[in-house]
């Protein structure tokens, strides 16, 4: 198999031609508000204190040794939190498979982090089981997670259910964590917008949403063919979704719901963006981390593909 | 109504059930796309509505597939209509023996012109002519071939009418005019042998065949005797008689004096009676065709042949059905395939 890192990364690096890498990672930086790798003081040195670390130009300037002091450097958390249940099977509004972009997504910002020197730990599951692999650095340890992610999503596993992985967030994990959350195009019921509530009180959220399938495509573009649903086995002839009545109250009903969505997020204070392919992962990451480090989340911040960037 | 394979009915059913058994064991990998969140669509009203919609018209189709299969395998089937049928045939004979001398022609004309018209309406019947004065002439012998028939009436018929040509050669190479009893008697013989009394069928015509025809004379003649016939018109009757043939005479001058037996009319009308025929009296040449009518109702001998059953296909119906279920598929069809 492949490495699923070394994918996400040429993905990375054919985006940083357009956009410059760098720049996604002092979005990722700033994500902090402790900036920690940074000149704090100098002071006399005492015994004890490594040769190395004495400023000789300032010893010169000064008569007697000093010594340069650093902040220590904080090595934060990152959790991504990864639906893998059978939803994630189904096809997104590209026509890839989710759970695919769900990898990439999760895969961008473990790199993000790795490069940052943060540990990266992942907690995904569906509705039966939720797995924690506690934060490791390395991009050895992200290629694990990459992978476990990928084979944890089957058509025979049981079906998503995100509130499940937050309650265990809350449950079980300690200390202030960077969680990004990669799921799809659900609409939070109550019980689950009250854990993405309590879940945002403790912890700092990235919310990356994978676009489901156009259920009513388009005369002519793909996705030409009966459906079914992957989390009720129930079948949606084509002739059905392009009948025109049904197409113009699907259309209707997707507007209000994507409203409802984005009510919501507002109203909890989580950044959220959407994916609807792999193509669109990098743009989503960089604009998601520019909502998050504006904290307020305007109504419409960046138009899709983030013009800012450039 | 029956079905000549009738076997192909249980066959096209099996056919129809292995269908269906593979599409269903096949349908398990159906290709379908692969969704989440099916209920953004499942749950709108309009979804249901189509979806009933969608299922109501699924099961016209089938239902209409089914009536297709079903009149399609009927018609191949081959529906058949069996009616017993007993054909009437009509096998007459007729000679007509016309006397040519000078007095009757204008008969003659008469009697060949109707017989012209009727030549063209015979169906299995046969006609032959022969014409006599002092001795006869065959014009031709019994045929069933109407058009030549016709045509050698009509030749006859102008031939009376112009009362000259060569028509009449042969007519007098006998001593005298009008010897009756010997054209009657050709008359006869040219009728073939019944077979029943010489007991070898006849080459031709199958003797047993001709033994159920009805044989009639239709004898025009005036039985103004001049001179010494070699056989008598009783002795003509007689023999008449032993072929089973029927002498209808008609006379159109019967000018007997009295009603003694020796008078030429009575003679006549005795010799008829004798073979069964009848005898008529013209006042002019335009009551022939009704008098030819009359003959023609008392021979109606019509033979009823052995009942036949007839097989006719009869696929209109189920075919009808087939074009109607076929049509309404491919109706449903448009509405189901966008």
């Amino acid at each position: 198999m492949p490495s699923l890192l070394r994918r996400v990364k040429s993905k990375m690096f054919i985006f940083a031609h357009r956009r410059t890498l760098t720049l996604l990672d002092g979005e990722y930086g700033s994500v902090f508000k402790g900036r920690s790798l940074d000149f704090d003081e100098l002071r006399a040195y005492v015994l004890g204190d490594e040769v190395r670390d004495i400023d000789w130009k300032a010893t010169a300037r000064h008569g007697s040794p000093l010594v340069k002091r650093y902040v220590a450097v904080r090595r934060h958390s990152v959790l991504l939190l990864v639906d893998t249940g059978r939803n994630m099977a189904a096809q997104a509004l590209s026509g890839e498979t989710k759970k695919d972009i769900a990898v990439h997504a999760a895969g961008v910002l473990g790199y993000l982090a790795c490069r940052h020197g943060d540990d990266v730990g992942l907690l995904h599951g569906n509705a039966a089981v939720s797995r924690y692999v506690p934060p490791r650095g390395g991009e050895e340890h992200l290629e694990r997670l990459l992978r476990e992610v990928d084979s944890s999503v089957d058509l025979a596993g049981p079906p998503s259910s995100i509130a499940q992985q937050l309650d265990y967030v809350l449950r079980y994990l300690k200390g202030r964590l960077l969680i990004v959350a990669v799921a799809d195009e659900f609409l939070p019921d109550t019980h689950t917008e009250n854990l993405m509530r309590r879940l945002r009180a403790r912890h700092e959220v990235l919310w990356l949403s994978v676009r489901d399938a156009d259920l009513a495509p388009e005369r002519g573009r793909h996705g030409q063919a009966d459906s079914m649903d992957v989390g009720t086995g129930a079948g949606i002839p084509l002739p059905l979704a392009m009948d025109s009545a049904v197409r113009a109250a699907y259309t209707e009903s997707m507007t209000e719901r994507a409203r409802k969505r984005k009510d919501i997020f507002r109203r909890l204070g989580i950044a959220e963006e959407q994916a609807a392919g792999s193509e669109d992962v990098l743009t989503a990451v960089f604009t998601l981390l520019e909502k998050h480090r504006s904290g307020a989340l305007p109504a419409r911040s960046a138009p899709k593909g983030g013009t800012r960037a450039g | 109504m029956e079905l000549t394979y009738w076997w192909i009915l249980p066959l096209a059913v099996a056919a129809a059930a292995i269908g269906v058994l593979l599409h269903l064991r096949r349908r398990r990998p159906h290709h379908a796309r692969l969704i989440a969140h099916g209920d953004r669509l499942t749950d709108l009203p309009e979804y249901q509505r189509a979806l009933r919609n969608h299922r109501t018209r699924l099961a016209l189709a089938v239902v209409m597939g089914a009536v297709f299969l079903a009149a399609t395998a009927t018609a191949a089937a081959r529906p058949i209509h069996r009616t017993v049928e007993q054909p009437e045939v009509r096998n007459r004979d007729i000679v007509l023996c016309l006397d040519v001398s000078g007095s009757m022609t204008s008969t003659d004309a008469a009697i060949a012109t109707v017989f012209q018209r009727l030549a063209k309406e015979f169906d299995g019947e046969r006609i032959g002519m022969v014409i006599f004065d002092s001795s006869s002439v065959q014009l031709f012998p019994l045929t069933d071939d109407y058009d030549y028939a016709a045509e050698q009436l009509t030749q006859a018929k102008e031939a009376l009418e112009s009362g000259a040509g060569s028509f009449f050669d042969g007519t007098w190479n006998g001593e005298g005019s009008s010897l009756i009893g010997d054209g009657l008697a050709s008359c006869v013989q040219s009728f073939p042998d019944t077979g029943t009394d010489t007991g070898t069928p006849d080459a031709t015509g199958g003797a047993p065949q001709d033994t159920k025809r009805s044989r009639s004379v239709v004898l025009a003649t005036d039985n103004f005797l001049s001179g010494e016939p070699v056989v008598t018109l009783d002795e003509a009757a007689r023999m008449a008689a032993a072929k089973n043939v029927k002498v209808h005479a008609l006379n159109p001058g019967d000018m007997d004096y009295g009603a003694q037996a020796d008078q030429p009319g009575a003679q006549l009308r005795a010799a008829t009676e004798h073979t069964g025929g009848s005898y008529f009296t013209l006042d002019s040449p335009e009551s022939v065709p009704g008098i030819v009518q009359k003959v023609q109702e008392t021979e109606t001998n019509s033979y009823r042949a052995a009942p036949q059953s007839v097989i006719a296909d009869s696929p209109a119906w189920p075919l009808s059905i087939a074009l109607i279920a076929g049509t309404g598929m491919l109706v449903l069809g448009r509405r189901l395939e966008p």
